[in-house]
């Protein structure tokens, strides 16, 4: 029952902040487009008439995904920070149902309110490009939310270290950089690159929306594995840096 | 059995001892005030108590659970208010605030609609309930911090520095909730802070500390008959009133001043108040007159500045 009110007042409090910061999220998801905008006519006019159709649906989409794994990734870790930077945080910790199941529904929560924003970007991004696919939404949120609890790991580990070094802004900066190459590594059938976070999962919508492809049973309980195993450890590491900070007394330190 | 109970805690940051050992109890339905200099292992008492720092030795125990071992167990009992008035959000209002941390107490947000009514009302935020936060004067939002502790009905509220920022009026009224908190809803409140006067006229018991030790753990009113000095003020007129000045003056270490009227003031301790009786006859058998004669009792501060004065002695 706990539980349930947990999840309640947090599903509550990002619809606040949303509400409250509604200017921004919608800002930067224009943004966003105009740069994907930007990005996809210039390579476009580079590669000229050259350019595989396919390759281009896949870029319109793996932008958006790019983008869900950006949300994703700042979801804990950047949690964990800004209640810091607040002066929150301790707060956090006086509850009695834990801290991790608090960040875990508040990265969560975060991750299924920008599905509304993913979606009018992808859409958007479809239909000014001209590359548009029929989208199975069911399939795309399932598999996106399962694929991202990979980087909500990671974001686990980064927020642990927020804990104790408070600005790891440039970590996320590599990070984002990161996954755009990441994002284009061959993952399946299986390489030694589908044992990293998200691009298997990625990769697998990827050519379900472009290319309407269907894959084993094995290798969707093989995306559930790769996103158990980040989210397990990511946690485990988190509660090591946090374990730290509680002996530090970084908490309530920003 | 206290409500909260602590054995040898002890906490250091490498070198640095922050508390060294200490031991304390706090009753059900009491206040006590933890009163310190900077860096004197205050808050991070406060915050061991919670679990929010991992201690290196000692236990401590909230309505009989073990903090170390069961740490969420145990915060299930506490409110606090840790820094001042940033410990809620801001962007949000006193409602949602309210509704938020109820929630991640695990408490519902329709098992709680009455209690935050209450809350609000009480504390005079009823007309504000839906404005943010940040729109409100540093009383007011200390007042929501205050209501957001109380939120879930904990036994035991933790206060660090509760009056930090306040007016006069606000810290009164500050005062004034807490010990309708005690007495009406039978709350234990135990607080850290700077603000003597305070701290004088909300707590029951003092636990002084320094360097991580306590130095003094007294009821007010012990402390107050233990090491308050009552200053007698004299002023004196007539003829050798200087010179009888003087030789009170070096018999008890008093403070002789003459004035311009000719009159002499006289400031002295006494090691019991019959004492001034035999002063008073001697004065009288000198033909000198009695102007004015005050005593001033020493307020918490200024025994906690004596305290600390003798140990650094």
């Amino acid at each position: 029952m706990g539980i349930v009110s947990l999840l309640a007042a947090e599903a509550m409090m990002t619809w606040w902040s949303m509400k409250r910061y509604m200017f921004n999220t919608v800002s930067m998801v224009v943004v966003m487009y105009v740069i994907f905008i930007g990005m996809f006519w210039g390579v476009k006019s580079i590669a000229g008439p050259g350019m595989q159709e396919g390759s281009l649906d896949s870029m319109v989409v793996g932008y958006v995904l790019w983008m869900s794994a950006m949300f994703a990734l700042q979801g804990t870790g950047g949690i964990v920070l800004e209640e810091s930077q607040r002066g929150t945080l301790e707060q956090l910790y006086l509850s009695p149902l834990g801290s991790e199941p608090i960040f875990l529904s508040k990265a969560i929560l975060a991750t299924l309110f920008n599905f509304f924003f993913i979606t009018v970007l992808l859409y958007s991004a479809m239909l000014t490009t001209g590359r548009y696919h029929s989208v199975n939404l069911p399939y795309f949120y399932g598999m996106l939310l399962l694929s991202l609890l990979s980087l909500n790991g990671i974001g686990f580990m980064l927020g642990g270290i927020g804990l104790i070094h408070k600005r790891i802004n440039a970590v996320y900066g590599i990070l984002s950089f990161g996954m755009i190459g990441l994002m284009l590594l061959p993952v399946y059938p299986f390489t030694p690159y589908s044992l990293l976070p998200f691009l298997a999962g990625a990769r697998t919508i990827n050519s379900q929306i472009t290319g309407n492809a269907s894959f084993p049973l094995w290798w969707y309980l093989y995306i559930a594995a790769n996103s158990g195993f980040y989210l397990g450890v990511g946690i485990l590491v988190f509660r090591l840096f946090e374990k730290r900070a509680r002996k530090l007394n970084k908490l309530g330190q920003y | 059995m206290g409500i909260i109970e602590v054995e040898g805690l002890r906490k250091t940051y490498g070198n640095l001892v922050a508390v060294d050992g200490i031991s304390f109890e706090v009753a059900h339905g009491e206040i006590l005030g933890i009163l310190g200099p900077n860096g004197s292992g205050k808050t991070t008492t406060l915050k061991s108590l919670l679990g929010l720092i991992t201690f290196d030795a000692g236990n401590v125990r909230l309505k009989g659970i073990d903090v170390a071992r069961n740490r969420t167990g145990a915060v299930r009992y506490a409110g606090a208010i840790l820094e001042g008035a940033r410990n809620i959000y801001w962007y949000l209002s006193p409602e949602e605030n309210l509704i938020y941390f109820a929630g991640i107490k695990g408490r519902s947000r329709r098992s709680v609609s009455r209690r935050i009514d209450q809350l609000l009302e009480t504390l005079d935020l009823e007309g504000v309930r839906d404005k943010e936060v940040r729109e409100f004067s540093s009383g007011m939002k200390q007042k929501t911090a205050l209501a957001c502790a109380l939120v879930h009905d904990p036994e035991v509220l933790l206060l660090d520095e509760p009056t930090l920022g306040l007016d006069v009026e606000t810290s009164a009224s500050v005062r004034k909730m807490l010990r309708s908190l005690v007495r009406n809803d039978g709350k234990t409140i135990l607080i850290t802070s700077h603000d003597m006067s305070f701290v004088e006229s909300v707590c029951d018991r003092v636990l002084i500390i320094r360097q991580g030790r306590i130095v003094s753990h007294e009821t007010i009113a012990s402390l107050r008959n233990k090491f308050s000095n009552k200053i007698y003020s004299l002023r004196i007129a007539g003829t050798g009133a200087d010179s009888f000045a003087v030789s009170i003056g070096n018999s008890r270490q008093a403070a002789v001043e003459p004035s311009e009227d000719g009159s002499v003031q006289l400031s002295m301790r006494l090691e019991e108040p019959m004492q001034l009786l035999g002063i008073l006859r001697d004065l009288e058998r000198d033909g000198l007159s009695l102007l004015d004669l005050r005593v001033v009792e020493s307020s918490l501060e200024d025994i906690f500045l004596d305290l600390m004065g003798k140990i650094w002695e």
